[in-house]
């Protein structure tokens, strides 16, 4: 196997390089695609359906009971924002009581270790039970004037909540890693320079954690995209591009099943693309540590 | 504030260790002794160096004069004070990992006077008057990783400065340099002990340094330390390595300390 260093400044590491690298299996996606077109298959739409689709993001799907294209994303984006935004407000400062505190740690581990590996998916049908269909709307304007709000309507509480799930054990657990590994070094030199706990906290702990916590909140991320996809094809959902993925698969629209495919799969991308780039530049000292 | 308060008490004696006695649980749990009725003084204004083998326990001493650990038994004070009550007089430097690795070379060399709450601006022009002392000017926007060792070694002198400590302790911090490197930083602390009448208790391998460097030299035997031999280093200065007289005296030290070294072995 070759070394990954060995490769630093071979083709491969090149804009050009990457680009071709990345697309190659993508391209044979493509070749398998346009083969299933030839072969006559009622599944596989044309290209130039799924493109007429994608090239009029704002349209109203005739016949399918979906919102556009472009508003389904921006549901989907809107409830993934909001589950992943609270499971890291929650888990970084929970994380750093656990990382500093073995009181915090030993109260949250088993807890930690019981829950974390259930996938939050199948979650989904208990947690609807216990919140029934209420949304951001129902919570906030009351029942019955939920309906005049129609995105915060569309935010079901369920589906926030096993999103929350999906980011917040990823993200506390990278937390707490990266709180332990501060440098007792660091900590010392700090307690000699006379700084206060919240100054040793913001000058020294988050910024020797934040790499770990980047890396947490990738992952986290991804698994929210998988669960969130996943979700919106239960019962009770009305928008999302999981939704439209679904409900188009229902009516045998294929043109919009591929469509949403290559949005759900380019906008996961673009997601990791700019979380890789955050992990990044969060650790970007590490160099001298190694 | 009042005067008092910025400059140390005029007394011959900085850092001063009484029988001090210091013991760590192994893996195993059974105790084992680093240090061992440890007795010593570090004069004031002055660089007091500690020499020993490996497991003498000369880390560990610095780690008590400086309150990051406690004494079994016996005393360590700094000026007369316990050292955990120094806040802000003592600075400390190590071989590694001195410098913050996420901060840039000038955020580094600030660190004290943000901890302080100077003002943004006041401490910039502070930590521009300290790296062109340092001949770290235009190195400021660098982060460590990006310096040599050297010039990283000049950043945590740096920090040393802003944080206006009195009393450094320094724990082999040239040891990783080159030679031409480490004689430079040699005879910057030596011009920044006399501008500033630090008190420095410096640990150290290397006899030449020591020589070099200490007005006072303290030997510990191998573990647990104990001090194995206490003198005055009266060499004038400026010590010049490739003179008669620095070689004569150089040699005369030397087999001094490798005798007691090597009693005991």
């Amino acid at each position: 196997m070759t070394d990954r260093n060995d490769q630093r400044g071979t083709w491969a590491d090149r804009p050009v390089g990457k680009i071709l690298l990345g697309s190659a299996f993508p391209a044979l996606l493509v070749v398998a695609w346009w083969l299933g077109i030839r072969s006559g298959t009622a599944v596989i739409p044309s290209f130039s359906a799924v493109i007429g689709v994608l090239a009029h993001p704002l349209e109203i799907p005739p016949d399918l009971y979906s919102r556009s294209l472009a508003f389904s994303l921006m549901m989907t984006l809107i409830r993934l924002a909001l589950g992943f935004g609270l499971g890291v407000a929650t888990a970084v400062p929970l994380g750093f009581l656990a990382g500093k505190s073995r009181v915090v740690d030993r109260l949250f581990y088993p807890l930690v270790q019981i829950a974390r590996p259930i996938n939050p998916v199948v979650l989904l049908p208990l947690v609807t039970v216990l919140f029934g269909l209420s949304s951001l709307a129902s919570v906030a304007f009351g029942p019955v004037d939920a309906w005049k709000y129609d995105v915060a309507d569309q935010v079901q509480l369920a589906m926030v909540f096993i999103l929350w799930w999906g980011a917040f054990f990823p993200v506390f657990l990278s937390t707490v890693h990266g709180v332990r590994s501060v440098r007792t070094s660091y900590l010392e030199t700090m307690r000699l320079l006379g700084a206060t706990d919240v100054q040793i906290l913001r000058r020294v702990v988050l910024p020797h954690s934040l790499p770990e916590i980047a890396h947490g909140m990738r992952i986290a991320m991804g698994m929210c995209w998988l669960v969130l996809i996943a979700a919106e094809i239960f019962p009770g959902t009305r928008s999302g591009i999981g939704y439209m993925l679904c409900t188009a698969c229902k009516t045998s629209d294929y043109q919009y099943t591929f469509a949403a495919m290559i949005v759900i799969g380019i906008t996961g991308l673009l997601i990791d693309v700019a979380f890789a780039r955050f992990e990044r530049n969060a650790g970007h000292w590490q160099a001298l540590e190694r | 504030m009042p005067l008092e308060d910025l400059i140390p008490q005029l007394t011959d004696t900085a850092y001063s260790l009484k029988d001090v006695e210091k013991a760590f649980l192994s893996r195993g749990g059974t105790a084992v002794k680093a240090l061992d009725g440890v007795t010593f003084e570090g004069p004031e204004g002055m660089i007091t160096c500690i020499v020993g083998p490996t497991g003498s326990g000369k880390t560990t001493v610095l780690r008590i004069v400086s309150g990051l650990e406690r004494a079994d038994r016996g005393t360590a004070t700094i000026n007369g004070k316990d050292p955990a009550t120094l806040v802000r007089k003592i600075g400390y430097l190590t071989q590694r990992h001195t410098l913050f690795p996420w901060m840039r070379v000038c955020e580094n060399i600030a660190l004290p006077l943000e901890v302080k709450g100077v003002p943004p601006e006041d401490a910039r022009s502070q930590v521009a008057g300290i790296c062109a002392r340092l001949g770290l000017a235009g190195s400021g926007d660098l982060y460590p990783h990006e310096l040599s060792g050297g010039m990283q070694q000049r950043a945590a002198l740096g920090r040393l400065l802003a944080s206006e400590s009195w009393y450094w302790l320094m724990d082999e911090p040239f040891t990783a340099l080159d030679e031409r490197t480490r004689h430079q930083l040699q005879h910057l602390l030596i011009d920044l002990v006399r501008e500033r009448k630090l008190s420095v208790l410096f640990v150290t391998h290397s006899i030449d340094e020591a020589v070099y460097l200490a007005d006072r030299v303290v030997v510990l035997s191998a573990g647990p330390g104990r001090v194995a031999e206490s003198f005055d280093n009266l060499l004038a200065r400026p010590r010049n390595r490739l003179s008669q007289e620095y070689g004569q005296v150089m040699e005369r030290i030397r087999t001094r300390i490798e005798s007691v070294l090597g009693e005991e072995e």
